[in-house]
């Protein structure tokens, strides 16, 4: 039992990864706390729905349609809420995310009704017993390719020309600036990026439940996982995408589903107590 | 002497607006739905406890500058220890709400102990970490002692004479939410409120000004949560079952939305926002159906997804409010006034 709760929580936990790993871009880059992470990631499985159903899109073409609709998506957000409220204090940032989630959560439901759909793309199914763990043909693609967007992604933070731009701006936003680097459009970008990611894990969560606006809750374990992992920090965001979802299965398993958020808030709560900056971020020093 | 008699005339519209709502009529004149603005009593009523629950968020909020994404929490809370008190001890109606306070008070002092090592948006967390862990703790007690589809609350009584309308209610609810407005706006003006302000406009100053910000924090917290659980109590009594599942993240996030649209930082603004965001989706809604303003097939389709059409406009609301007028309602209205004046 334990090794079939650990499997398939490693393998959920990698999609959480995937979507922590879009808000720590976005937090990085901006500096936004973005609570709306959950509901982007709803408007993925919805894309998905849209591209499969209506469109009817091959499996790859609909992924083609998820991350160009979602990259648009991203931008505008960047362009049209974040923007104007550069320079602003917390709490504005903190609720203009959260405007945007109540937006996006009414636009779904009057687009596409208040019920969830069943997104049905022609991925593997079926399943393989390995010992005594059954695992998933979906989960395991699900966490391959959410592992192949992790990887594309700190290949381009690591070695590209607009990734370099990326780190140089999160580390000092005026030096960058003058050193010529368009932030607005590096900021945009990270909120293409963040926002595409969010899409490809809300694609996935959708296949394997049910793409509706509930899947808002598990998007927002994004919050917990990035600041146990540490804000600061990109690798931190994916282990605490990975210990949020081993977190869930096994207290889900052993215990109830309806344990799982004490399971991952409390651990939450002592973190903040104990460790504000989390496991692998930096410690945030106060100057007067 | 032209500021008693507006009082005296805002006052006497308050004590006259709920039989207005409940019989229909003024000076026994029958008035249409739309006159009346499609409002209802038993919306006013509600209206009234989110009031409560709005400025004191905002004096945490907006006055003391922490921002709290668990005041949906202490409503849960309060009904909790209503449900306790009431229901398990047989305590009277009033004691229940006293119990419900002292509790919230308790319950603020412990929640307001991360605020001793983190700021900001790790304070935003932890607030919301212990979002969940209040809400887990109601849904387990709920199912321990009482009914999965939710706690029975008792007949509010007090002193033998029974709250059993929405008349008898709102004119309870009313001086409670006076008494609140002006005990906060009256801690605003002494010296706690002073330090509370100076702490949210430059901490280490505030510090070195002689204001122990640490045990200030606690208080504040304590009496924001005290008034919220409060709320949460007579929330629970007014709806007569509540049940741990009405208290969702959305819930308390709708009350950090209310002190935005209203205005931050001052108690009209937390009374403003609470008036707008419960009352202005049935004004809305009976506006554009009474007066026909759209085509029928449009007006059908708003009737029938009328919360999807109020969330977006609330969304879009508070999204402009936030990048074009910071200071809410409230912050609007002060640039009228100092407009008028010049």
């Amino acid at each position: 039992m334990l090794m079939q709760f650990a499997a398939s929580g490693f393998l959920l936990g990698s999609v959480y990864g995937l979507i922590a790993l879009g808000f720590a871009v976005i937090y990085k880059a901006t500096r936004v706390f973005n609570f709306a992470q959950g509901m982007l990631m709803a408007v993925g499985a919805y894309l998905a729905v849209t591209g499969s159903v209506a469109l009817h899109l091959p499996v790859l073409g609909t992924f083609a349609f998820v991350i160009l609709s979602a990259a648009v998506l991203g931008a505008l957000i960047q362009t049209v809420l974040i923007r104007p409220l550069a320079g602003r204090p917390l709490l504005p940032m903190v609720m203009i995310t959260i405007a945007l989630s109540i937006i996006l959560r009414a636009s779904i439901e009057l687009i596409y009704g208040g019920g969830g759909r069943t997104l049905n793309l022609a991925l593997p199914s079926g399943s393989v017993l390995i010992g005594p763990v059954r695992i998933s043909a979906i989960h395991v693609t699900a966490a391959a390719v959410s592992w192949l967007c992790m990887g594309l992604f700190m290949a381009f933070f690591r070695f590209s020309k607009a990734g370099l731009l990326m780190r140089a701006t999160a580390d000092s936003h005026e030096a960058a600036v003058l050193s010529g680097v368009n932030a607005n459009r590096i900021n945009a970008l990270a909120w293409a990026l963040g926002t595409v990611l969010a899409a490809i894990g809300g694609l996935f969560l959708g296949q394997l439940q049910l793409a509706s606006v509930e899947l808002e809750a598990i998007g927002l374990l994004a919050l917990p996982a990035v600041v146990i992992g540490g804000l600061q920090s990109i690798p931190g965001a994916i282990i605490g995408g990975l210990l949020v979802g081993l977190i869930e299965q096994l207290a889900s398993g052993y215990i109830s589903p309806k344990a799982r958020d004490i399971f991952i808030y409390v651990p939450l709560l002592l973190i903040l107590l104990v460790r504000p900056w989390g496991l692998l971020g930096e410690r945030e020093l106060g100057r007067v | 002497m032209r500021r008693i008699l507006r009082w005296s005339l805002f006052a006497a519209f308050l004590v006259y607006l709920p039989f207005v709502l409940n019989s229909r009529m003024v000076f026994g004149y029958r008035v249409g739905n739309m006159a009346l603005l499609n409002l209802g009593l038993a919306q006013v009523d509600l209206m009234l406890v989110s009031i409560i629950g709005a400025v004191s968020l905002n004096f945490l909020t907006g006055c003391a500058g922490l921002i709290s994404v668990g005041h949906a929490a202490f409503f849960a809370l309060g009904a909790m220890a209503a449900a306790a008190a009431g229901q398990q001890l047989g305590l009277p109606f009033v004691a229940t709400l006293v119990a419900a306070t002292l509790a919230g008070a308790l319950a603020g002092v412990v929640a307001g102990l991360p605020s001793l090592r983190v700021r900001g948006l790790y304070f935003v967390l932890s607030t919301m970490a212990l979002h969940f862990i209040v809400v887990f703790s109601f849904a387990e007690y709920q199912y321990a002692f009482h009914d999965v589809a939710g706690v029975t609350m008792g007949d509010a009584t007090i002193l033998g004479y029974e709250l059993d309308s929405n008349v008898k209610w709102y004119f309870f609810l009313l001086p409670i939410v006076v008494l609140v407005c002006a005990m906060l706006q009256s801690v605003l003006r002494h010296r706690e409120g002073r330090a509370m302000l100076a702490m949210r406009d430059h901490e280490l100053a505030a510090a070195s000004a002689g204001i122990d910000v640490r045990v200030l924090r606690l208080k504040v917290f304590a009496f924001s949560s005290a008034i919220a659980s409060l709320a949460g109590a007579l929330q629970a009594y007014y709806l007569t079952t509540v049940s741990a599942e009405i208290f969702t993240l959305d819930n308390a996030i709708h009350f950090v939305a209310m002190i935005i649209v209203g205005g931050m930082g001052s108690i009209m603004g937390g009374v403003a926002g609470a008036v707008v965001w419960l009352l202005l989706p049935s004004v809305l809604v009976g506006t554009v159906v009474e007066m026909k303003m759209l085509p029928g097939t449009l007006t059908q389709f708003l009737v029938s997804h009328q919360p999807q059409v109020v969330n977006l406009t609330f969304g879009v609301l508070v999204a402009v409010l936030l990048i074009r007028a910071p200071g809410g309602l409230a912050g609007l209205y002060d640039d009228l006034m100092r407009r008028r004046r010049v």
